[in-house]
């Protein structure tokens, strides 16, 4: 992968993480979750830019005009979804509290987002999420972590869980309470 | 994909639907670039017309049950999120839409897709994996696994987000999203090189 491809993945994987943190946002109406969505699509805006720029650039060495093409319009769509993500976080800022029904229709929905407080004893504790696999072990895809004050947005598998970190998660309802009672250390996980 | 009686769903009942149907629409977006696949697009610009109904719809029917200026405002905010997840389906179709660029223009895509976080790949359902003529539901493809199952090709015929009844049948081939081991773990148990889990103490657990 060259230098346009890489950022043309951090556009896409950011876009996904900005939608389920604006759900997030709205599902907690947390405002400081919203914001952050909202610095990111500041973020992927100039990043879109820099690639469709970039593709222009590189029709000139390579005359491969489809190509550029193709990514100028890709680009041009996951920003779409990031766009998308910031237009529900500023229903999170702008309102005081969301309307009850778009809070039940997330809930209701195929992919639910949840989240759960790391307790001493937990499995999941001073490990990292590659590690234990969490994903394809619970089920569950974590968006983000609230430790102490502080968000962590998008971890990846070298984030380490710590007692008292607050796991935000996504996926499919019937995961929620595996995941949850991992947390609390209620499950144990199959294979460490 | 389960088709929706409009006239008698709840503006709760829309959102929920639109918001399924934007996220299985990317995946289903970006599974069509990946295996070049002209069907899922088509299936994508089906949703996208879905969803311009609800769209639609959900407008009237909050309209409707608005009565003071606060239930509007509050309404307002709630067909803003209907609209964000419209905003995301007509992105899926504007992916889809390049199905339709130059063939050799597009391998550079499926290269870079296959580094995604969460990934889309395919696998075979072998005759003597212990998943054939399970549901979905009863093996709990997505929380064992992480893995979600967003279609299955059966013969020339093609399952869309399937439901959870969905029985998986010997040589589906099953379009999933996930990560890297999630996949493996799923692909061990499609070619019947391991038995699927089985928890013995679940029911008891119940009592």
């Amino acid at each position: 992968m060259d230098q346009l491809d890489e950022m043309l993945l951090e556009l896409k994987d950011t876009s996904e993480l900005m939608i389920d943190l604006a759900y997030s946002s709205l599902l907690y109406n947390n405002k400081e979750i919203a914001e952050e969505v909202v610095l990111m699509e500041e973020m992927l805006d100039g990043l879109a830019n820099d690639i469709q720029r970039q593709a222009i650039e590189r029709v000139v060495q390579d005359r491969d005009e489809g190509k550029a093409f193709t990514i100028i319009k890709l680009a041009a769509a996951v920003e779409e979804i990031s766009d998308a993500a910031m237009q529900i976080a500023m229903v999170t800022i702008m309102d005081d509290e969301p309307h009850p029904v778009i809070r039940l229709s997330i809930k209701d929905a195929d992919t639910i987002i949840t989240l759960a407080e790391v307790k001493d004893g937990s499995d999941l504790v001073g490990r990292t999420l590659g590690k234990m696999r969490l994903a394809s072990q619970s089920g569950m895809w974590v968006v983000a972590i609230k430790r102490g004050r502080k968000y962590l947005y998008g971890p990846d598998k070298s984030t380490r869980l710590e007692i008292g970190d607050v796991v935000i998660s996504r996926g499919p309802p019937d995961a929620e309470k595996y995941f949850q009672d991992l947390c609390f250390g209620k499950e144990r996980l199959e294979e460490l | 994909m389960e088709k929706y009686d409009l006239t008698h769903a709840t503006v709760r009942e829309m959102l929920t639907e639109m918001k399924d149907i934007s996220e299985i629409m990317v995946d289903l977006a970006y599974a069509s670039i990946m295996f070049d696949s002209e069907e899922t697009a088509e299936e994508v610009k089906n949703l996208e017309a879905d969803m311009e109904e609800l769209s639609k719809n959900i407008r009237i029917k909050a309209m409707l049950s608005a009565r003071t200026h606060k239930d509007a405002t509050k309404l307002s905010s709630l067909l803003e999120v209907a609209s964000a997840s419209r905003r995301i389906s007509n992105a899926a179709g504007d992916i889809v839409k390049l199905i339709e660029c130059e063939v050799d223009k597009r391998p550079f895509l499926s290269f870079i897709l296959r580094e995604a976080e969460e990934k889309i790949k395919r696998l075979v359902l072998n005759d003597g994996s212990d998943m054939v003529g399970r549901s979905i539901d009863e093996l709990a493809v997505e929380s064992e696994t992480g893995m979600r199952i967003i279609a299955i090709k059966r013969g020339k015929r093609w399952i869309y987000d399937p439901e959870d009844e969905t029985k998986l049948k010997a040589g589906d081939t099953l379009i999933v999203r996930g990560t890297d081991d999630g996949y493996d773990i799923l692909r061990t148990h499609a070619s019947g090189e391991e038995k699927w889990p089985v928890y013995p103490d679940e029911e008891t657990e119940e009592d």
